[in-house]
């Protein structure tokens, strides 16, 4: 393995634990470069599937997307450590819930320990109203962590983190585009996006850019190359079992894969126009399945198989992740390829004798699907 | 006093819901394949239809005429055989069912015509992709509207709503709505060849304001009357059926018809239940599939369900005054659904429903939808008030077996309810 990918999938990795006030956050719709700018470490936060997760499932009731239980229980747990402000987007409707509840609790039990809580509502149907909109949202997150903090995000800051953090996404990118030559593992992609989160992202950068040079020479990894559509994944688990089932994930349409760095903020030329530039960056970040149209995922995923080389698609949706089962019948009629969907799977697993029907669907001739 | 006089169905109730059948029946006789007929959700802002005489049908009222007729399950079988799940979002999916139906005839009330245009807000995860299938049926546009959420808000909503609404919905996600609302107008003047006229705009706001101003009187009077005088089975079409008309002369009519039935009832001493012992409130959406779950209770225990949200959201939820008739339009659906759904606003506002009522039990139906379901629950107990959550779905009778549900809250009202109601 190669010297930066084990630096990256090493849990311990110096720089995961944060040396500065820690900004918790929920959701890849969160403009993180403004976390960066007002002085935090930005951490995502992750759920379990190990852990128990009933007391989040207390408050959010059970016909949620379990992840979002998880991060309750964790966060009430105090599991993600000091969090010194916690910043929820409304990515999907279980992250909104979340923050509700959240607010809800700071509000009627003010005993329960939670840090400073701010929603960033940004959305995403391609319009100018929604532009506008969003715009007011970064500048409310901008002068809610400024009032946080004590000091005014800057632009000069601001401008350094979006370069910073678009020089992680161009890296992901690049370590993406070596997925159709087989240089690493869907399992191992996803773990090298978790360390790019939880590493500050110059440190980031810096691996992923020894990763990218290390990975070139990299010996082939085995595997029907599959193009994987449906929930995000906040845990290898999945992606381990379907790749021991004989799959090799070369490509996602989740944020917390290829997704996440689909899109750049870019160098808006003066500094007044960051802020817009962040709005219509994170408006248009990417066709996730819980905000995007159906035919956008279809679009996107249909174009993802072809690029990535993917001889498959396989759907994988988490119980109740309601969004992703309505993709389903147009992605796998624009997919040209073998299409297998696991519907209705328990967090962080997959059913073994569902995944075994899937795989030899894959494996059939294209014109069986 | 007098023993309560037992009372038979509203009659109010009664002609509302032949009302809407005659209107529907109309809505079929004229309507010309091609022609602007809009599907519109429930909470998406009808008015600008209703201004610009373009017909529509509202989604969910049509998945409860399904429910009622016992058709869902065929409905939701469409779905799945299409590929698109039967398990989300069943209360707006079931119209969706309709649109893959080989017998339309057959369908309840004649069928559902199909829309020109479907207008729904984006909420949840799966919503807006059940209106993007409509949307790929052959002459359906869907135009969505963008479903903005608050990151603080004030508590008592209904007292600020009616004028207060631009610092109680806030500045941000009004403006997104007026700038959207101004879209649709300029797509349906396109596509319609329809005039939007600002007098007649008023005049469908002001009826409205009417309406639902004889709602919130009506509500007064459930609230303070005992016995209970009128069924939420009653209340719920008179209310519900004008409320997918407003903006009519009709139904500003109809809501001061039911006033004044209810006045009269309360004058009269009337009672839905002899021997009213314990007064109920109904949590949730109407469970469509089995109105009589309301009755039995009361025949049984003298349980009477005096509460439901549909009068209750009537009073309180729609009433906006102001001097910019779009923009008081955006401040009714802004954050409608917030009302119902989102502490603290629902929390809040079931404990003062409750309290003015006087109820001794809540029963909350718990959808596996995405819902602020705890919040309420946790209020309404913190407020002293036993509260049963019942784990089913309002149209999709696939888990909510009858005997199951009779026995869950028939348990609860013996175990916690009528021990403190006969105290």
């Amino acid at each position: 393995m190669s010297a930066a990918l084990a630096a990256l999938l090493d849990p311990a990795l110096p720089g995961r634990t944060p040396d500065r006030p820690v900004a918790g956050y929920v959701g890849a719709d969160v403009p993180v470069e403004l976390l960066t700018a007002a002085g935090y470490h930005p951490r995502r936060l992750s759920g379990s599937p190990h852990e128990d997760a009933s007391a989040g499932r207390r408050y959010l009731g059970g016909g949620l997307d379990p992840v979002a239980c998880s991060v309750l229980t964790r966060l009430l747990a105090g599991s993600y450590g000091p969090l010194d402000v916690l910043v929820v987007s409304r990515d999907c409707e279980a992250s909104l819930r979340l923050f509700y509840v959240l607010r809800e609790l700071r509000r009627v039990e003010p005993s329960v320990a939670l840090p400073p809580l701010h929603l960033v509502d940004v959305l995403h149907l391609p319009h100018r109203t929604t532009t506008r909109y969003v715009l007011a949202k970064v500048r409310g997150l901008r002068a809610w962590l400024a009032e946080r903090s004590g000091r005014p995000v800057g632009d000069d800051a601001l401008a350094a983190a979006v370069v910073a953090h678009d020089r992680v996404r161009a890296l992901l990118r690049a370590t993406g585009e070596l997925r159709p030559r087989r240089r690493l593992t869907g399992t191992e992609f996803l773990g090298v996006v978790d360390a790019a989160t939880a590493l500050l992202p110059d440190r980031a950068a810096e691996l992923l850019g020894a990763l990218v040079a290390e990975l070139a020479d990299r010996d082939p990894r085995s595997g029907l190359p599959v193009h994987l559509t449906g929930s995000a994944h906040d845990c290898p688990d999945v992606y381990a079992a379907v790749e021991a089932g004989g799959l090799l994930v070369v490509g996602e349409d989740h944020d917390r894969g290829d997704l996440l760095a689909a899109t750049d903020v870019g160098d808006p030329g003066d500094p007044a126009g960051l802020e817009l530039a962040l709005a219509e960056r994170y408006q248009h970040n990417g066709p996730a399945a819980p905000r995007a149209s159906i035919a956008e995922r279809a679009a996107h995923t249909a174009a993802r198989v072809r690029s990535r080389d993917a001889a498959g698609l396989l759907g994988y949706v988490r119980e109740h992740d309601d969004g992703p089962p309505w993709d389903w019948a147009a992605q796998r009629a624009a997919a040209g390829v073998p299409a297998a969907l696991l519907e209705r799977q328990p967090y962080g697993r997959v059913d073994p004798d569902a995944l075994d029907r899937a795989v030899r669907a894959l494996r059939a001739p294209a014109v069986a699907a | 006093m007098n023993a309560p006089v037992r009372t038979g169905r509203l009659p109010g109730a009664a002609a509302a819901t032949a009302y809407q059948r005659q209107w529907f029946a109309d809505l079929h006789r004229d309507h010309v394949p091609g022609a602007p007929l809009a599907l519109v959700n429930a909470d998406a802002p009808q008015e600008i239809f209703r201004a610009m005489g373009i017909p529509y049908v509202v989604n969910q009222w049509w998945a409860s005429i399904v429910a009622a007729k016992r058709r869902t399950q065929d409905h939701l079988a469409r779905l799945r055989e299409r590929g698109y799940p039967d398990y989300t979002e069943q209360y707006s999916s079931t119209a969706l069912g309709s649109a893959f139906d080989p017998d339309p005839a057959s369908a309840p009330w004649g069928g559902l015509p199909t829309p020109s245009i479907v207008l729904a807000e984006t909420t949840g995860d799966a919503s807006r992709k059940i209106f993007d299938v409509w949307g790929d049926q052959p002459g359906v546009t869907f135009y969505p509207l963008e479903s903005a959420a608050a990151d603080t808000v004030p508590e008592r909503w209904w007292e600020l709503m009616p004028h207060d609404w631009e610092s109680t919905v806030g500045t941000d996600r009004l403006d997104l709505m007026v700038g959207e609302l101004e879209g649709l107008i300029r797509f349906l003047e396109q596509t319609t060849g329809r005039r939007f006229s600002e007098q007649r705009f008023a005049e469908v706001l002001a009826l409205t304001n009417e309406q639902e101003e004889w709602n919130r009187r009506t509500r007064d009077l459930v609230a303070a009357a005992r016995p209970c005088p009128v069924a939420v089975t009653d209340s719920i079409p008179a209310v519900m059926i004008p409320q997918w008309h407003r903006g009519t002369t009709w139904a500003r009519d109809a809501a001061h018809r039911l006033h004044d039935e209810v006045a009269d009832r309360v004058s009269a001493g009337a009672a839905v239940c002899d021997g009213e012992r314990a007064r109920l409130m109904w949590v949730g959406r109407g469970l469509w599939f089995d109105l009589g779950f309301y009755q039995r209770f009361q025949e049984r225990y003298g349980a009477v369900f005096v509460w439901s949200m549909y009068l209750a959201i009537a009073a309180d939820g729609y009433v906006r005054y102001g001097d910019d008739p779009l923009r008081t339009l955006a401040a009714r659906f802004a954050a409608f659904s917030d009302q119902l759904y989102t502490p603290p606003w629902s929390a809040e506002w079931y404990v003062k429903e409750a309290r003015a009522h006087g109820v001794q039990g809540v029963v909350h139906l718990v959808s596996d939808d995405a819902r602020g379901s705890w919040a309420t629950t946790r209020a309404l107990r913190a407020a002293g008030i036993p509260v049963l959550e019942l784990h089913a779905d309002n149209v999709d009778a696939r888990r909510s077996d009858p005997d199951h549900l009779d026995r869950t809250v028939g348990g609860w009202l013996e175990a916690e309810v009528l021990p403190r109601a006969d105290d």
